[in-house]
């Protein structure tokens, strides 16, 4: 059992990373303000049952992300398969080859052309259930047992929707680098 | 693509993210020390997750910190004496 005497000092680290994760899933710098809040403000008062020596990062992201699904959740709850449609393997891998011919190692060079805000839309861009994992796994560094407990489902739906996410948020990368002119498409 | 490709494509992200098993790590890294574009395909993956970690995060207003103390004690202050 954890002691509420010791939350403030305990919980306090991970605020910026919890406000980060906020401001993604909400787009908004006030909404993100307030989830963390209101997670801050349910985890001290549930501390007494929060088990000591266990995950404790998880446990507050797991209060973060049933915050915001009760406050901002949209009213569709599983995701839209159809929305991503079937996207290619290594997909952005595969267009910057093609984009810059047969350079060595010219895919790599090509990840600095994106800048953060770059970043930041392409996550932003995803269907919700699709960018909670990606989220979690990319941002935050979350193996895919603590994805699950996090968001309560089974290991197996965050691999597919980790994958899926992913993809898609490579193809809005290329989007990106083709609609700001950054590469040059092979018709 | 050759299969032996395929199998350690389908298998990608699980070892960036360190999620398989030892053997089939061990076997995936195998065909990565002898297929030259799997090995930059799979380098590639490894830094996008690297770019998107570090282009993902945005520090919070210096304030919230304030904020979430002040919350804290307030919590403490009429909460606890009552319960």
């Amino acid at each position: 059992m954890a002691d509420r005497a010791t939350f403030e000092q305990d919980a306090m680290e991970f605020a910026p990373q919890l406000y980060s994760a906020a401001l993604r899933m909400t787009r908004s710098p006030a909404d993100a303000e307030d989830v963390v809040q209101e997670t801050f403000l349910k985890a001290y008062r549930a501390y007494d049952s929060f088990e000591a020596g266990t995950n404790l990062k998880a446990w507050l992201y797991r209060i973060l992300t049933n915050t915001y699904i009760n406050k901002y959740r949209t009213a569709q709850r599983r995701p839209n398969e159809v929305e991503l449609g079937e996207l290619q393997d290594l997909y952005l891998f595969r267009r910057l080859g093609e984009a810059s011919g047969a350079t060595e190692s010219a895919e790599k060079t090509a990840l600095d052309m994106f800048v953060d805000d770059d970043i930041i839309e392409a996550i932003e861009s995803l269907p919700e259930s699709f960018r909670l994992p990606v989220i979690y796994a990319d941002v935050e560094g979350f193996s895919y047992k603590e994805i699950a407990e996090i968001l309560d489902i089974p290991i197996g739906t965050v691999m597919s929707r980790l994958h899926r996410g992913r993809k898609a948020l490579q193809r809005k990368l290329w989007d990106l680098a083709v609609e700001h002119g950054l590469v040059e498409p092979r018709q | 693509m050759r299969s032996g490709c395929h199998n350690a494509v389908e298998y990608v992200y699980q070892y960036i993210d360190e999620e398989l098993t030892l053997t089939r790590r061990a076997r995936i890294s195998l065909h990565l020390k002898r297929c030259h574009r799997c090995y930059t395909a799979f380098d590639f993956e490894r830094d996008l997750k690297a770019r998107i970690a570090a282009g993902g995060k945005t520090l919070p207003p210096p304030e919230l910190f304030d904020q979430l103390r002040a919350l804290i004690h307030r919590e403490h202050d009429n909460g606890d004496s009552g319960s």
